[in-house]
Formats: structure tokens, C-alpha cells, sequence
């Protein structure tokens, strides 16, 4: 049975106000499209996580969606601080978000956790520091200090995290949602699996045959998957390896838009609300920075030597 | 060309600095800038054996340009294996494989301990920085801890406001006693004055070289603990015209280690 749908339907069939959400990608296949389509239903009151997060979960932040963040990072890179994040937490604008705070050693480790059926997993980090000092909405449960039942040393125990929506970008998937990812993983495997169901949006939709040529690609099997969502273009300004490369320039954009509330309204104005969907955000990227710039963005044409799977 | 060319600016002379710490065939995590000039100057250098990785699941990349951040797509083709963080931060760097890694922060202390989480009061900060990412396991984990650092009396300090990252904690057996692995911890403080060192009994950061143009004063006036003097402090060595060509010819040909100066590196 295929799940292809809009990205429009599947946020709305599957995103409520207060949903738990794993937002995957950093840099590498950011589900941009389900972000912006998660602005423009102006959800609220998520709770959202993922190790390393960047401009993505920073915009959603300003949006005024996130009420809890089960966070490890979050900056803009190469452009420095998140300004939506500092104006959250310096001054409560547009409110002040709750913070749990982890490592990007802990965090991915809680949502393979998750996604093995664990209750908590034992972590080597954190230790000793004022990580361990700050509790917030998790409280007592934000992790446990025990003797190891083995050789007695302190072990730190940290819970799994189960998100009600995993939200992942990948090349290519098929209309059942058997997701294929390939490049650099980030957690999103992990927090992928970790959640009760999966929302893919993919740059090709392809079928259970190509699929079933490459399988060792695949990281989210289709019993997992709610929607599935053919979004070319859909990481950008990140990127999709083999597809396009990350948008240096648009992210100084972001960077400057940001600066100011003013300055975020009407870059959401501009990117999000004033745009229907990713098509017309594409068109949109076309016409305000011109095809040359679109195109310059596409990755090298190289493909891997194929392998065989026969016997 | 002499064997220390003269027109160097700081931040190469830094970067030189950590490349110098790494030895041939060590597993180097990395992030982008500073790290990855220190480590690719090792490994064009005296340590042609060691590898890099960085967290977000690359080893042994290959990149074309220098990578921006450590998801970069650069560090997809060419790589000898990509998984993702659980990979490199649990397989690699937790079970005890990782060699080096490289740490800076807003405030560093007298112990190695690390902020990059709030100036000010957690609750109520004066400003709020990214947080951990990587940075806690690294300065956990790794057997030889980097750190670069300014060096003012504002970003170092005798006690950091927040400890994202531990350094020797609170002093000698902290991290034994919460568990962290043996062998492991702070190893160098470089700045734009001098390399510290850590004491292997106090477990403080001590002076074992000042940069050229800098002094014994200089360092100890900036510095805002009671800074212990080694007996054997010396200039540090310039970079040697080798470490230039690399940095200059091979890995950063466009000087994007310029930016360093604007940020305060002089």
C-alpha cells in the first residue's frame, strides 16, 4: 500500500500540538521541507531532539513550535551563535523554551536505545561535570548514577528516548517507505528507528525493485514509515549527497535574517509563509538567485562501482 | 627559504603548536578550522601515519576543500568508512580508540574544564552558548586532550562558570573517582601567548613555552591563577619552514586561517 502523500498531509495527519518529534540530519539531508511545513501549520508546543542541532531547530524555536528541547548543540556553524535560541533563553522571545541537556556521545546512544527496545543505556561522559547538575522538565529521570552491578565502579545511566514522530530527509525511498540513506549518518538511524512511526521525505521515490538492489542501504524499514514524501531539493539549505551540496550562501542569509526578530518574521515571511510548498520554494530560490546558482549547487556526477549481492 | 620563515601569523604558529603534539599513527578526532590544520600539518609532516575523523561518522576522509563543518559533504567521497555518531563517538571514541581530540571553549580553567554552555547563571545566563555537541565525550575519552584557547584573563579562568567538558575537574583523582577512564584528559592548552602543560601531580596548567613576542610576564600577567613556571621554559620553536609549505601550499592555499586574527589570535 503506498504512503506517498503531500508533505502538507503528512504533517498534519501525523503532527500534533505537543508531539514528541526526532527531527533528523545536520547538514547532511536536514528534513527542511517537513520543517518549514511544521511552521506553516504553526504547530506548537513540541517537544523536539537530535544531537548537533542548527539552523533548522533554530527556526523552529523563533517560530515559536518548540516548548522542550532535549538538546546536546545548537549553533549555526560556520556563522557562529543561534540567534532565535539566545533570544529564547536571554530574553524569552517568542517564550522561553525548556532545555534537558546532553552530549552528542549520550543523546545518540539514548535513541539507539530507544530504537533497540532498551529502558536506559550505561554512558561514559557527562561524568563530573555540570551537565549532571542541571535537571529541568525530566527531573530526577534525566539520567541515574548507580555502582556497576558488575565491578561496583560509578556507571552513568541515561533513558531511552522514544519520539512519537521520527522526521527524516534521505535520497531515495520506495512508496511503502523502505528508506535508503547513504554519506555521513548523523544519528538519524537511530533516532529514526527510536520513534513510533517515521515520516521520510526523499529526493526520488524509486521502486521495491531498486530498492531490493542495494538493501544494505537501507535504514528504516516501511513498517515503520506513516508518509512518504518525494521532495527533491528537500535538505536545503543543507545538503543530500550525490544530490546537491550545502547552500553557504543562503545560510549567511539565514544568519543576517536572524539577527533581528524582525529580520526572522520576514525571512519566514518570504521562505515559508509566502511560499506553498517546496516546489514553489524552489522556484522561488530560482528566481531570486538565478538558475546558474540553483545549478552550481548539484553535486559531481560519480557514481560508486556497483556491487553484487548474488551467490 | 630560512628554516623559519618570518612572515608567519599567530594562528599558524598555533596551529604548528598542536601539530606537533600528535604523534605518527594516533587517531585524531577533529573539527573544523583550527583541529583540522593541526592535524593535517602532523600528518604532511612527522606523523604520516595518523588518521583523522570527525563525529558525525567520517574516517578517513578525503575532502577537496577544507571541510566547513563536521558534516561537511566533503568528507563523504573518498572516505575509508562512514557510519554516524554512535560509530564514531560510541565504537571509536568510548571504547577507548581515539588517541587525540581537539577542544576550545569560552572559558577554559586552571584544570582543563571547558564551557561552552552559558556566561553567567545557567537559569538566567548573560549569554547562551551552543552547549556540548561532541566537545564532553571528546574531553572525556580521548587520551590527549588539545585545548585552544584564547588568552586573556577573561577566557581563561580559575574556575569556569560551567563545566560542559571536564579537564582534571577539581583536581588530582577527580576523574578517576567519577569514573572516567584511566589515562585520559587534558594534555596542552595552546593560545596566542604560550603552551601550557598540566601538571602530573596538581593536575594545574603550568607554563612550558611562550610564543616569540610574548614573555614569562606576559603569560603570567594574563593568566588569572597563580601560574607555575616550568624550570625548562623556553620560546616556542617558530614554524619551521616544512609546517608553513604544508599549511600554506597543500591545506589552506586561500589563508583562511586569516579569520583566526579577527577573532582575537594575535
Amino acid at each position: 500500500m503506498s504512503k506517498v502523500m503531500s508533505m502538507k498531509e503528512a504533517i498534519e495527519k501525523n503532527v500534533s500540538d505537543g508531539s514528541f518529534l526526532y527531527i533528523g540530519g545536520y547538514i547532511a539531508r536536514p528534513p527542511f521541507s517537513a520543517i518549514h511545513e511544521i511552521i506553516r501549520q504553526k504547530k506548537k508546543d513540541l517537544t523536539v531532539t537530535r544531537s548537533n542541532a542548527a539552523d533548522g531547530f533554530d527556526m523552529l524555536i523563533g517560530a515559536g513550535c518548540v516548548k522542550r528541547f532535549i538538546a546536546t548543540f545548537l549553533s549555526l556553524g560556520l556563522y557562529g551563535l543561534a540567534r532565535c535560541y539566545r533570544r529564547s533563553i536571554e530574553k524569552g522571545i517568542p517564550h522561553k523554551i525548556e532545555l534537558e541537556e546532553y552530549s552528542n556521545l549520550s543523546l545518540p546512544m539514548m535513541l539507539m536505545a530507544g530504537a533497540l527496545g532498551m529502558p536506559f543505556v550505561p554512558v561514559k561522559d557527562m561524568l563530573g561535570t555540570d551537565l549532571l547538575n542541571i535537571k529541568s522538565f525530566m527531573g530526577d529521570n534525566k539520567y541515574k548514577m548507580i555502582d556497576s552491578p558488575f565491578d561496583g565502579s560509578p556507571t552513568l545511566l541515561v533513558p531511552a528516548l522514544k519520539p512519537d514522530v521520527g522526521i527524516i530527509h534521505v535520497q531515495q525511498a520506495d512508496e511503502n517507505g523502505n528508506a535508503q540513506m547513504w554519506g555521513i549518518g548523523g544519528d538519524c538511524r537511530w533516532g529514526a528507528n527510536a520513534s513510533e512511526k517515521v515520516i521520510v521525505s526523499c529526493e526520488r521515490i524509486v521502486s521495491r525493485d531498486v530498492i531490493g538492489l542495494d538493501p544494505s542501504r537501507t535504514i528504516v524499514p516501511d513498517f515503520k514509515v506513516v508518509a512518504v514524501v518525494e521532495e527533491p531539493f528537500g535538505a536545503h539549505p543543507g545538503y543530500a549527497a550525490g544530490f546537491y551540496d550545502v547552500d553557504f550562501i543562503f545560510g549567511s542569509l539565514y544568519q543576517k535574517a536572524s539577527n533581528t526578530v524582525e529580520g526572522f518574521q520576514e525571512f519566514l515571511n518570504e521562505w515559508v509563509f509566502g511560499v506553498a510548498d517546496r516546489t514553489e520554494y524552489t522556484q522561488h530560490y530560482i528566481e531570486k538567485f538565478g538558475y546558474r546558482q540553483f545549478e552550481n549547487l548539484k553535486a559531481r556526477f560519480s557514481f560508486s562501482p556497483p556491487v553484487s549481492y548474488e551467490y | 627559504m630560512s628554516e623559519h620563515p618570518n612572515d608567519y601569523i599567530k594562528p599558524e604558529l598555533m596551529a604548528c603548536c598542536g601539530a606537533r603534539e600528535i604523534r605518527d599513527g594516533d587517531r585524531v578526532i577533529v573539527g573544523t578550522g583550527f583541529p583540522t590544520m593541526a592535524a593535517n600539518i602532523a600528518k604532511h609532516t612527522h606523523a604520516p601515519n595518523s588518521v583523522m575523523m570527525q563525529e558525525a561518522g567520517s574516517y578517513d576522509a578525503v575532502p577537496r576543500r577544507p571541510a566547513l563543518s563536521v558534516g561537511d559533504p566533503c568528507l563523504n567521497p573518498g572516505a575509508a568508512m562512514i557510519g554516524g555518531l554512535v560509530e564514531i563517538m560510541g565504537m571509536f571514541l568510548q571504547r577507548g580508540w581515539v588517541d587525540v581530540g581537539f577542544l576550545s571553549g569560552s572559558q577554559v580553567d586552571k584544570f582543563g574544564n571547558i564551557n561552552t554552555t552559558v556566561i553567567g547563571d545557567y537559569y538566567n545566563p548573560k549569554s547562551r552558548l551552543p552547549g556540548s555537541g561532541g566537545a564532553n565525550p571528546i574531553g572525556s575519552l580521548v587520551k590527549r586532550v588539545l585545548i585552544i584557547a584564547l588568552h586573556d584573563t577573561r577566557r581563561l579562568a580559575e574556575k569556569v562558570d560551567f563545566v560542559t567538558t571536564p579537564g582534571y575537574i577539581d583536581g588530582p583523582g577527580a576523574r578517576e573517582r567519577w569514573g572516567l577512564p584511566k589515562g585520559t584528559g587534558p594534555w596542552a592548552l595552546i593560545t596566542n601567548k604560550a603552551v601550557l602543560k598540566f601538571d602530573e601531580e596538581t593536575k594545574e596548567a603550568y607554563l612550558a613555552s611562550y610564543h616569540p613576542d610574548s614573555s614569562v610576564d606576559e603569560v603570567v600577567k594574563n593568566t588569572p591563577w597563580d601560574l607555575k613556571v616550568a624550570d625548562d621554559v623556553h620560546e616556542t620553536e617558530p614554524p619551521r619552514a616544512d609546517e608553513i609549505r604544508v599549511l600554506r601550499e597543500i591545506l589552506d592555499p586561500n589563508r583562511m586561517i586569516k579569520i583566526y586574527e579577527g577573532r582575537g589570535y594575535v
